[in-house]
């Protein structure tokens, strides 16, 4: 990481672009964002407030089809980030007011830290039961989805050979070839979200010599960081970025599905999965909706909804067709689910995290900036 | 016997149900302790491990002290997969680096180089165990002890004590159950004698005053020997008794001789019809009551001789033609014929051939005195297991309504009886393990049938 040997010469467009990237705080929503309503189907009977870091575009089919189920309930839903999220529903608890009624976050690394500060409160139904074991802790936070988190490509700019189909040769790519992907390689900001943090903290404690490797191309190659994926999913689409690195593997299908001409790759050393959480706060005005919802969430009818409409894959490994490495990850072991479980609590500490991202953003964005 | 004793069975069982019942309580909070010190014991090992794996990542880099956690050190707390788990790390100057700074620090006062104390405490309204490692610096900038101080819900703890508690209190039931089982056989075991002793008690002849010889275990000993001395008091009472009557009909019959003779003597004068008559009357009473004391004295010799005499090989045949011969002068009176249908070879049995002449005799007697009109037919007959004396008559009989009272003593008062005869046979037959019954012939007849066990029966 060494930054004499930066290449000097890159155009001003990306380079203001990527200021107003570390500039900007928040490029998605603010706390407290507004409040989508679905109103009851029938007479309103009670409210179920949702407070979400995961996009209303896939929990939509979702939701409508509890309300189905649950004609009488109007469903509140609160868009944040990640950290707002976070932010918010910490502060909350140690308040001991109610901040709505279930999360949903794919931050679950916060979640869990949430959960251990006595913040949950648990869900014990069938549905509960019939999750994996490393997608529910203490039967307060569960993983109800399954998202490989994967590379992206434009089909149209990145030619075969240089699709990469693994960490180590993602790497090798942007040092190989400067000239084509200097500034053209998009991953979360993991300052500003908390699903990037926990991505690459995970990615760092796969192998580490990869990992270090990965950070020093990825900085040299000058990265665009953004808080969100669909930032950089959109900026693949269009062509200004080649390459979307972590991505998580149902916004960027959904993108695919949409007729988008994106690549996606599950890396073949690993490939991390992630589950979205939901977790039942303990402060909860109305906690038996909040249950029926997250048992909704994970019962067949919400998984099979989930799978077809939203988020493509199923805990099994199912996945759409056509998806190069997709059934295949958890057969052979090359899937790697970031297990909701107390060890969470390491990447949560707040030491760690002040140091992993002083790390990160020296090699990254100190260095893309200069 | 106003109030019902519990029984000993009872007793006992209560008993040991209450000191079982006892031992398992304090053996199942004796488990729940253990169980929970082994619990505390493994998950501390662990919080420890943990909390030495932490203090291991502190580390001072351009003088600053810095700690990156590992991840590890939560995978280890994590093993207890439900347990909450809460650190702080603390510089020298108190300051709290990382972690939850309102976790109370505990004062441990364990030596520095001894493994560290591992304690209870609350934390955000639930129970933790927590401990703390120290770690001393000595680098110029950071100097002193840094601590870790680590805790972690006791849910897994529980688990896990109640498990290993369930399981001994598992085994302290089936231990009990067996116990009591064990119990109850033991007891139902070591009380059948007292059941032995009670039958060979219940199941005597009213008229058995021999010991009781049945074996017993020491404890009963007292109680058998006390009533064997009750029935020795018993037996010299009755056999004074039955002296006294032997005596007293034996000093009668020889003034009522002298007055039957008198009588005779007084017959023989001259009178007035009327005197006659009355004479006659008194003849006739003086004959009675010289029966009366006859029968009293067989009576009483019939019993002396059931419990004294031991019996002895005898024939039936023999002592039938005895009886009849000696009754049959009282027969001749009557004009009445009578026949003895007997087998050709002698009938052989245990018994006691006085006791038995005199039932016969008594029987005859009896037939001939309130039946019998002209004919009475004597027979013995050998059955399979029995010998059966069958007196027939051709008179009347007894209703069967007072079978049962006739064998008692004075329990049909005759005109002319003394209500004696058939109660000395009924004696003399159970001293011999046999009975009386009845029969009524198909005709104009009635029979008295004497059983006795043939000597190959099982009471010979």
């Amino acid at each position: 990481m060494n930054g004499l040997k930066f290449p000097l010469c890159r155009p001003t467009l990306l380079c203001l672009c990527l200021l107003w990237a570390v500039v900007q705080p928040s490029a998605g929503f603010t706390q407290g964002s507004p409040t989508p309503m679905f109103p009851a189907l029938q007479t309103e009977q009670e409210v179920l407030s949702i407070h979400a870091a995961t996009d209303r575009p896939a929990m939509e089919p979702l939701i409508r089809d509890f309300q189905l189920l649950n004609p009488n309930t109007r469903v509140e839903f609160v868009e944040y980030v990640t950290n707002d999220l976070f932010a918010a529903a910490n502060k909350a608890c140690q308040d001991g007011r109610p901040l709505g009624d279930v999360l949903l976050s794919s931050g679950v690394d916060q979640l869990v830290k949430l959960a251990n500060d006595g913040c949950a409160r648990s869900v014990d139904s069938p549905e509960t039961q019939t999750v994996p074991r490393w997608a529910n802790w203490r039967d307060e936070v569960f993983g109800f989805t399954f998202e490989p988190v994967v590379f992206v490509y434009n089909r149209e700019k990145v030619p075969v050979e240089d699709v990469p189909k693994t960490h180590l040769e993602i790497a090798d790519l942007l040092r190989l070839k400067p000239e084509t992907y200097q500034g053209r390689v998009g991953t979360y900001d993991i300052r500003q979200s908390g699903i990037g943090y926990l991505l690459a903290f995970n990615d760092s404690q796969q192998t580490t010599t990869t990992y270090g490797r990965l950070l020093e191309s990825l900085g040299r190659a000058q990265a665009v960081v953004r808080c969100c994926t669909g930032e950089i999913l959109d900026e693949i689409e269009a062509g200004r970025l080649l390459i979307g690195y972590n991505m998580l593997a149902s916004y960027a299908y959904a993108r695919v599905r949409a007729g988008a001409n994106l690549g996606l790759v599950m890396p073949a050393d690993y490939t991390l999965v992630l589950s979205r959480g939901a977790m039942l706060l303990a402060e909860a005005s109305n906690a038996t909706a909040g249950a029926r919802f997250i048992s909704y969430l994970l019962s067949a009818r919400g998984q099979t909804l989930a799978q077809r409409e939203a988020f493509f894959f199923g805990f099994a490994g199912e996945g759409p067709t056509g998806l190069e490495g997709a059934a295949s990850i958890v057969r052979t072991g090359i899937a790697r689910p970031i297990a909701i479980s107390p060890a969470l609590l390491a990447v949560q500490d707040d030491e760690r995290r002040r140091r992993f991202i002083a790390d990160w953003s020296r090699s990254l964005v100190d260095m893309a900036t200069r | 016997m106003a109030r019902r004793e519990p029984s000993l069975f009872s007793r006992l069982i209560v008993l040991i149900s209450l000191v079982l019942l006892a031992g398992a309580a304090a053996l199942t909070t004796a488990a729940w302790y253990y169980a929970r010190e082994a619990a505390n014991d493994a998950y501390d090992r662990l919080l420890v491990g943990a909390a030495y794996q932490m203090a291991e990542a502190l580390n001072v880099q351009g003088g600053t002290l810095t700690v990156e956690l590992p991840v590890s050190a939560f995978e280890l707390l994590a093993s207890s997969e439900r347990d909450r788990i809460f650190y702080k790390v603390v510089d020298p100057g108190g300051r709290t680096l990382t972690g939850y700074a309102d976790l109370v620090t505990p004062e441990s006062d364990a030596p520095a180089m001894a493994s560290p104390a591992v304690l209870d405490g609350r934390f955000k309204g639930v129970d933790v165990r927590m401990t703390k490692v120290g770690r001393y610096f000595s680098d110029p900038s950071v100097q002193g002890r840094v601590d870790v101080v680590v805790a972690q819900t006791t849910e897994a703890r529980t688990a896990l004590a109640r498990e290993l508690t369930l399981r001994a209190v598992a085994l302290v039931i089936a231990m009990s159950a067996l116990a009591l089982g064990g119990a109850v056989f033991a007891i139902r075991y070591a009380l059948r004698p007292i059941g032995r002793v009670g039958a060979v008690l219940r199941d005597r002849d009213p008229h058995d005053v021999t010991l009781i010889t049945v074996s017993t275990p020491r404890e009963l000993r007292p109680f058998v020997s006390a009533t064997n001395e009750f029935i020795t008091r018993l037996k010299s009472r009755m056999d004074l008794m039955q002296q006294f009557i032997a005596d007293a009909a034996h000093q009668i019959r020889t003034p009522l001789t002298a007055l039957k003779a008198q009588l005779q003597l007084l017959s023989r004068q001259p009178m007035e019809p009327q005197a006659l008559q009355y004479l006659t009357r008194v003849q006739e009473r003086v004959d009675q009551l010289s029966r009366l004391a006859g029968q009293l004295l067989s009576h009483a010799m019939v019993n002396h001789r059931a419990g004294a005499v031991p019996l002895e090989p005898v024939d039936v045949v023999e002592i039938v033609r005895h009886a009849i011969r000696e009754a049959v002068p009282e027969a001749l009176d009557r004009d009445v014929l009578t026949s003895l249908e007997l087998p050709p070879v002698p009938v052989t049995i245990a018994g006691d051939a006085i006791s038995l002449k005199e039932a016969v005799k008594n029987v005859v007697d009896n037939a001939i005195r309130h039946g019998a009109p002209t004919q009475l037919t004597l027979r013995v007959r050998q059955e399979l297991k029995t010998v059966e004396i069958e007196v027939e008559d051709d008179g009347p009989g007894i209703p069967p309504e007072l079978w049962p009272q006739v064998t008692e003593r004075f329990g049909t008062p005759s005109p002319d009886g003394s209500g004696l005869g058939l109660s000395i046979a009924a004696d003399v037959l159970a001293a011999h393990g046999g009975s009386l019954s009845f029969r009524h012939a198909d005709e104009n007849g009635f029979a008295v049938i004497m059983s006795l066990p043939s000597e190959t029966g099982p009471n010979s």
